[in-house]
């Protein structure tokens, strides 16, 4: 089957492009792939069908949603929202009025009203503010003609929105661990982070369970990489407990290979997030190819970690104290964390196995090329066979027929 | 309990599978069961008639049968456990091998159209469903576990069911090698053959039928094997277990074979079996100089290992007694007691 494949790819730096680059050599073992140029909007002549990266981010995917509606094709929808790239496709080139409709197609008068606030700047912008609320992924998911997606909390998403085309779920593979060097940053338990500092990634609340971590084990260490967002001010939250001098490495952006080296330093790995944006994370990967325990929020893709591999903090009022309480049973159990490890282990492998995933890419490319003819094939036979005893569409055993080709998903 | 097995049926065709599930049904009705068998005929082509004969298991109801409820329902073969029921075990003998690793070869069914590869893999998709479904998931051996968790990440349980029950005996180490098997292309008859036209020494008898015996016979034929190959086509249960007792070793070899009663039933016989490196299932009991020879795939290793036994007879009968100590191991009590718990 030949696919015209649109997906930001390396130097750009972002998760997609990594993903892509991962992803592309094992298709390219079962599928004739073209890679798409970056801002080409047309697929190439002859491609069977085409398969589309969609992120939040406009740099990155604006030009791929472009070629989507010209000529639509199978969706990798990797964020469920995709308000901030909706914005960037209509506000960011001029088109006040695209962005009013789609608040209005998706949100009713409502959202049109909230568009209009945010257009005249009464209004944060919803992106930036609300996006969790106001996802928009009917702009992106109108064009597609199937959609894949890295978990289940997203299918359900695409369902809920009214999505009726094929939905496969397909983990995200994990990378190969390179041959680094762990890079211990202290002798005593380190506690790791990394990604993005800001908010959502809950490092406040990050920060003030460590803090009460401290209290009771002094020697445990927070490593906290990767660049700080702006408007966050780290420095300020670190002074007010007291973390400004003692317990915090800080490293900002590093390189892949310093980012694997100090992963597999760290004895676990905190990867909390709240709101998600239906987003899987290359760094929860990462931890569970390397065996570290995970500390992760209950939430969306994260949620749907295996429990003996990665304990679930939910978002609520207790949710310090329950990070707390999961950070110190780390700290204090090394047989729990080597547990943990091998579960973690055992997920990268049976879940996440890269030549596995590639093969459902395969799959589901393939049903979408040709799933429509044997559908039909199919509900002809089955329905010319109940014809001809007498079975007409409005009797009770065609509903039952219906419901039984559902339960195998055959048909449509 | 009251217990139905199910399995497909392609009428006039009769093989492992059959001799299984008919046995099981037997032996659960010696333990106080009352079990039945369940078949549909089974047409796989052309086109979209894989799905919609599959189908046809999806739409019975045996939950209850003549107002008495259904305990539980044992499938076995593509596509029997499609069937619906909530305590629905399955005894996996192979999946729809066309659309897994016969793909893309000789023995595969669907072509590079973009129709025939969305139906190979609905059927894959089938099997994620219905197998899926299973209150537990038993295979027969290994390489079907290991084909299904990486096609369709499903864990199944390694569970082997016991061969026929024959007047399996040892009468000695004659000089013919033996080949038990269906006649058909993935059976790899022809290696044998072109052995024996290597050495001038072989004897073979083949016994079992099956669409390829023409070209196997012409093969035998075009080689100058007569007197030496011969086919001796369905056999009795005695004249089986005769040709076992008198042979020297028994040849089965198929392609990534799914499992295979016939290295059983040789080793009851004590018997080594001549196998080749691919021939998967076989493998998980055909040790090389241990219970039998493990060669590549090809003739002239072949006679040579028939050869070699031929040299070897107190090593042919010391392997063949290891093979009986492992058969002897697989009996029709513990594969009930875990296909139940």
């Amino acid at each position: 089957m030949k696919l015209a494949y649109f997906s930001p790819l390396p130097p750009e730096r972002t998760g997609v492009a990594d993903y892509s680059a991962l992803l592309l050599p094992a298709l390219r073992e079962r599928l004739d792939v073209t890679v798409v140029k970056q801002g080409r909007k047309r697929a190439p002549r002859g491609t069977d069908t085409a398969l589309y990266h969609v992120g939040n981010n406009p740099d990155a995917h604006a030009w791929i949603v472009d070629a989507l509606r010209r000529r639509p094709g199978v969706v990798v929808l990797h964020d469920f929202v995709v308000h901030h790239l909706v914005a960037g496709m209509t506000i960011g080139r001029r088109n006040g009025h695209g962005y009013l409709d789609t608040m209005e197609r998706e949100h009713g008068v409502v959202g049109r009203l909230l568009g209009h606030g945010v257009l005249d700047k009464r209004i944060a912008p919803l992106w930036e503010s609300r996006p969790e609320d106001f996802p928009l992924a009917w702009f992106v998911l109108e064009h597609a003609t199937g959609v894949i997606v890295h978990s289940q909390a997203v299918h359900d998403l695409v369902r809920a929105a009214g999505y009726e085309g094929p939905v496969w779920v397909v983990p995200h593979p994990a990378w190969p661990v390179p041959a680094v060097e762990p890079a211990r940053v202290a002798p005593g338990p380190v506690l790791g982070c990394f990604g993005v500092v800001n908010a959502s990634k809950r490092i406040p609340e990050l920060l003030r369970a460590f803090a009460d971590v401290r209290e009771s084990h002094p020697e445990t260490v927070l490593l906290l990489v990767g660049p700080t967002s702006s408007g966050f001010d780290l420095d300020r939250r670190l002074q007010r407990l007291g973390l400004d001098e003692r317990g915090l490495v800080r490293e900002g952006w590093v390189d892949e290979q310093r980012l694997w080296e100090l992963m597999a330093g760290v004895d676990v790995s905190v990867n909390l997030r709240h709101p998600t944006m239906g987003e899987t994370s290359g760094i929860a990967i990462r931890s569970l190819s390397l065996g570290k325990p995970l500390v992760v929020s209950d939430v969306g893709w994260f949620s749907e970690l295996p429990d003996d591999a990665a304990l679930k903090v939910r978002v609520d009022d207790q949710e310090v104290d329950t990070l707390t309480a999961a950070l110190e049973l780390l700290v204090e159990r090394a047989d729990v964390r080597a547990q943990m490890g091998r579960a973690a282990v055992e997920t990268a492998h049976r879940r996440h196995d890269l030549e596995r995933v590639a093969e459902l890419y395969a799959a589901a490319l393939e049903e979408a090329a040709g799933g429509a003819k044997v559908a039909d094939a199919v509900l002809r036979e089955v329905s010319e066979a109940a014809a001809d005893v007498g079975i007409s569409p409005e009797d009770a055993e065609a509903g039952e027929i219906a419901r039984r080709l559902a339960e195998v998903e055959l048909g449509r | 309990m009251r217990i139905l097995v199910t399995r497909p049926q392609v009428p006039f065709a009769w093989g492992g599978t059959e001799v299984m599930t008919d046995r099981l049904v037997d032996e659960l009705r010696l333990r106080g069961h009352e079990a039945d068998l369940v078949t549909v005929p089974f047409k796989w082509y052309p086109g979209a008639r894989v799905l919609t004969q599959a189908f046809l298991w999806r739409m019975l109801d045996l939950e209850e049968v003549d107002g008495a409820a259904v305990d539980m329902v044992v499938a076995t073969k593509f596509p029997s456990y499609l069937v619906r029921h909530p305590e629905k075990r399955v005894w996996l003998v192979h999946q729809f091998r066309q659309a897994y690793e016969l793909d893309g070869t000789d023995l595969g069914q669907f072509d590079e159209s973009s129709e025939d590869r969305a139906l190979r893999r609905k059927v894959q998709a089938l099997d994620r469903v219905a197998l899926g479904e299973a209150t537990r998931l038993f295979s027969i051996s290994q390489n079907v576990a290991d084909r299904l968790e990486r096609t369709t990440g499903l864990r199944a349980e390694f569970l082997p069911p016991p061969p026929q029950e024959l007047d399996y005996r040892c009468e000695g180490y004659g000089d013919f090698v033996l080949s038990v098997n269906r006649l058909d292309r993935a059976k790899r008859i022809d290696l044998l053959l072109e052995a024996a036209a290597l050495d001038s020494s072989l004897q073979i008898v083949i016994a079992g039928d099956g669409p390829d015996r023409r070209r196997l016979e012409e093969l035998a034929l075009a080689r100058g094997l007569d007197g030496r190959a011969r086919f001796a086509g369905r056999v009795s249960a005695a004249e089986l277990a005769d040709l076992y007792g008198r042979c020297l070793a028994v040849y089965y070899a198929p392609v990534d074979e799914d499992y295979g009663m016939v290295p059983f039933e040789a080793f009851l016989s004590e018997k080594p079996v001549l196998t080749t490196t691919d021939a998967g299932g076989p493998l998980e009991i055909v040790f090389d100089h241990r219970t039998g020879l493990v060669v590549q795939p090809d003739a002239a290793e072949l006679a040579r290992a028939a050869g070699w036994l031929r040299e070897h007879r107190d090593d042919a009968a010391s392997f063949g007694r290891a093979g009986k100590a492992i058969a002897a191991e697989v009996t029709w009590d513990r594969a009930i007691e875990r296909l139940l718990a």
